[in-house]
C-alpha cells in the first residue's frame, strides 16, 4: 500500500500545540474521506522534514492517534488508518451532536432563517451526504 | 547514563553584578531545548559557563558528567558550539578554514560538510574577512556540525540569518535530531523557530530558570481568558494564579499560568459571566510571563 504524501499545514505560532494540529488534520482527512481505512500515514521522518518540525512531535501525534484507536502501528509498514467504530453510548453520541448543532442553529436564526428553512437545509445535507457515509 | 547537561545551583557574578543567581537545569539525551530569555537575561553567560569559557562564581555545571571547567578531550569531541558572534581567521579562505577545523577531528564527515556548504551556498573560495555576519554564522554552524557532535550548543544561531537561511538551518537541525541520542540546546528570541523544533523550553529570567518543561505542556497551561459579565465586575475581582489581569467595567482579560478546565464553570458561577478560553503562541506566553 503506497503512502500518500499528506500536505499538513502546520502553524507553529498558533496557540494549539503542533502535535494536536497534526491529530486534528488527520481526523479531518478521515472525516473528509481523503484518508480511508487501510491507508498509511506518511513516515515520521517525511512529515518532520516536509513541515520542518521536530520528529518527536510527529511521533507524539501518531502515538496519540494509535492510543485513540484511529490508526494501528503495523510493523515494517507504518501507521495504518483503522475503520472507525463510534465509541460511547448512543445517548452520549447524541449529546455530542447536539453540542455541534446548537451553535449552527443559533447562527441560522441570526441569519433570519425560518425553522422550516433550517429543517429543509438539514434534510438536504442528510441526503447529499447519505452516499458518502456508507462504508 | 550521564546527562548531556547538568547544571546545579550555578551562580555567576561580574564584579558586583549578579547575572546568574541560582540556575538549575538538567537536559536528558534526545532533547531539543530552547533557552528563552530577554536581552541581558544571562543566556550567553549561562552557555559560556556551561562550556567552561567563563569561570562560575558558584555551583556546578557538567557536560556528559565532566566538570565544565575541566572538559576532557573525549567530551570536547562530542561537543559542537556556535557562538553568538563567530570569530574566524580573516585572511583564510572559507575552504581553508574548513580544512583547518577538520584536521582537529578524527571523525570529520567531509561528505556532510560538502553538502551543507552547497545547501547554504557558502562561497568556498572567498576570504573570511569580507563575509557578511549571516555568512559567518552559517560557516560557524557548518564547522560545529562537521564532527557530528552528540551535543550541539548554539547561542542565538539564527539571529543574523535571513528567513530562507533560517529555514535551511531548521531543516539541517531536523536531520541531526533524527538520531535519537543527539541533544541540542539553543538560545533564541525568535520564538517561531523554537516552536517548530524544540520539544522542551527553559525560560531564563532574573538569573533563574522560571520554567523548564515540555513546550506542549507550556502551551496547555498558559491561557488567556476573556470574561464578559452581566454586571460590572467588582474591585475584588481576582483570579488565582493570574499573570495579568485587566478589568474594564463588565469585561476582563486575564492570563493564567496554570490553566485548569474546572476554572471556567467556577468563574462563570462566581462572576455571573461568560468565559472564553484562548490559546497563546509562545511569543504571547513569553510576553505575558515577562510583564508581571
Amino acid at each position: 500500500m503506497p503512502t500518500n504524501p499528506i500536505p499538513f499545514e502546520i502553524h507553529p505560532s498558533s496557540g494549539v500545540p503542533i502535535y494536536r494540529q497534526l491529530i486534528d488534520q488527520v481526523q479531518a482527512l478521515i472525516v473528509g474521506r481523503k484518508l480511508k481505512p487501510g491507508d498509511l500515514l506518511p513516515s515520521v521522518r517525511n512529515v518532520a522534514q516536509a513541515a520542518s518540525i521536530n520528529p518527536m512531535t510527529v511521533s507524539k501525534a501518531y502515538s496519540r492517534l494509535e492510543a485513540d484507536g484511529i490508526v494501528e502501528r503495523v510493523r515494517g509498514q507504518g501507521m495504518k488508518i483503522l475503520k472507525t467504530t463510534p465509541s460511547g453510548t448512543r445517548k452520549q453520541r447524541q449529546q455530542q451532536f447536539r453540542k455541534l448543532a446548537e451553535p449552527a442553529i443559533h447562527r441560522a436564526r441570526q441569519l433570519g432563517l425560518t425553522d422550516d428553512e433550517i429543517q429543509n437545509i438539514l434534510k438536504g445535507l442528510l441526503n447529499e451526504t447519505a452516499e458518502e457515509s456508507k462504508p | 547514563m550521564t546527562l548531556p547537561i547538568s547544571i546545579q545551583g550555578l551562580k555567576k557574578n561580574f564584579d558586583q553584578k549578579q547575572v546568574l543567581r541560582e540556575v538549575n537545569l538538567e537536559v536528558p539525551a534526545g532533547t531539543v531545548l530552547g533557552l528563552l530569555g530577554k536581552n541581558g537575561s544571562g543566556k550567553s553567560t549561562l552557555i559560556k559557563c556551561l562550556l567552561g569559557l567563563l569561570r562560575t562564581t558558584g555551583g556546578s555545571a557538567t557536560i556528559f558528567g565532566d566538570d565544565a571547567w575541566n572538559l576532557t578531550t573525549a567530551t570536547k569531541a562530542q561537543l559542537g558550539y556556535v557562538p553568538q558572534e563567530v570569530v574566524s581567521y580573516p585572511w583564510m579562505r572559507v575552504r581553508q578554514v574548513i580544512a583547518y577545523t577538520a584536521a582537529f577531528y578524527p571523525t570529520w564527515n567531509h561528505q556532510l560538510v560538502d553538502r551543507l556548504c552547497r545547501q547554504w551556498q557558502l562561497p568556498l573560495e572567498d576570504r573570511i574577512g569580507p563575509l557578511s555576519t549571516g555568512q559567518l554564522q552559517t560557516l560557524g554552524i557548518v564547522l560545529a556540525l562537521g564532527h557530528e557532535p552528540d551535543l550541539l550548543i548554539l547561542d542565538e544561531p539564527v539571529a543574523s540569518l535571513d528567513p530562507s537561511a533560517r529555514r535551511h538551518f531548521l531543516q539541517t537541525l531536523i536531520e541531526i535530531i533524527d538520531q535519537p541520542n543527539r541533544t541540542v540546546l539553543f538560545s533564541t528570541h525568535i520564538t517561531s523557530d523554537l516552536e517548530r523544533v524544540a520539544n522542551r523550553v527553559a525560560i531564563l529570567r532574573d538569573g533563574q530558570i522560571t520554567f523548564h518543561g515540555e513546550l506542549d505542556e507550556l502551551k496547555d497551561r498558559v491561557k488567556r481568558l476573556h470574561i464578559a459579565s452581566r454586571q460590572p465586575l467588582p474591585n475584588s475581582f481576582a483570579v488565582p494564579g493570574a499573570l495579568q489581569c485587566d478589568v474594564e467595567g463588565t469585561a476582563a482579560t486575564v492570563s493564567v499560568a496554570d490553566f485548569d478546565a474546572s476554572l471556567v464553570p467556577q468563574m462563570q458561577a462566581t462572576w455571573d459571566a461568560d468565559v472564553t478560553v484562548h490559546d497563546l503562541s509562545l511569543e504571547d506566553i513569553f510576553i505575558e510571563m515577562h510583564e508581571q
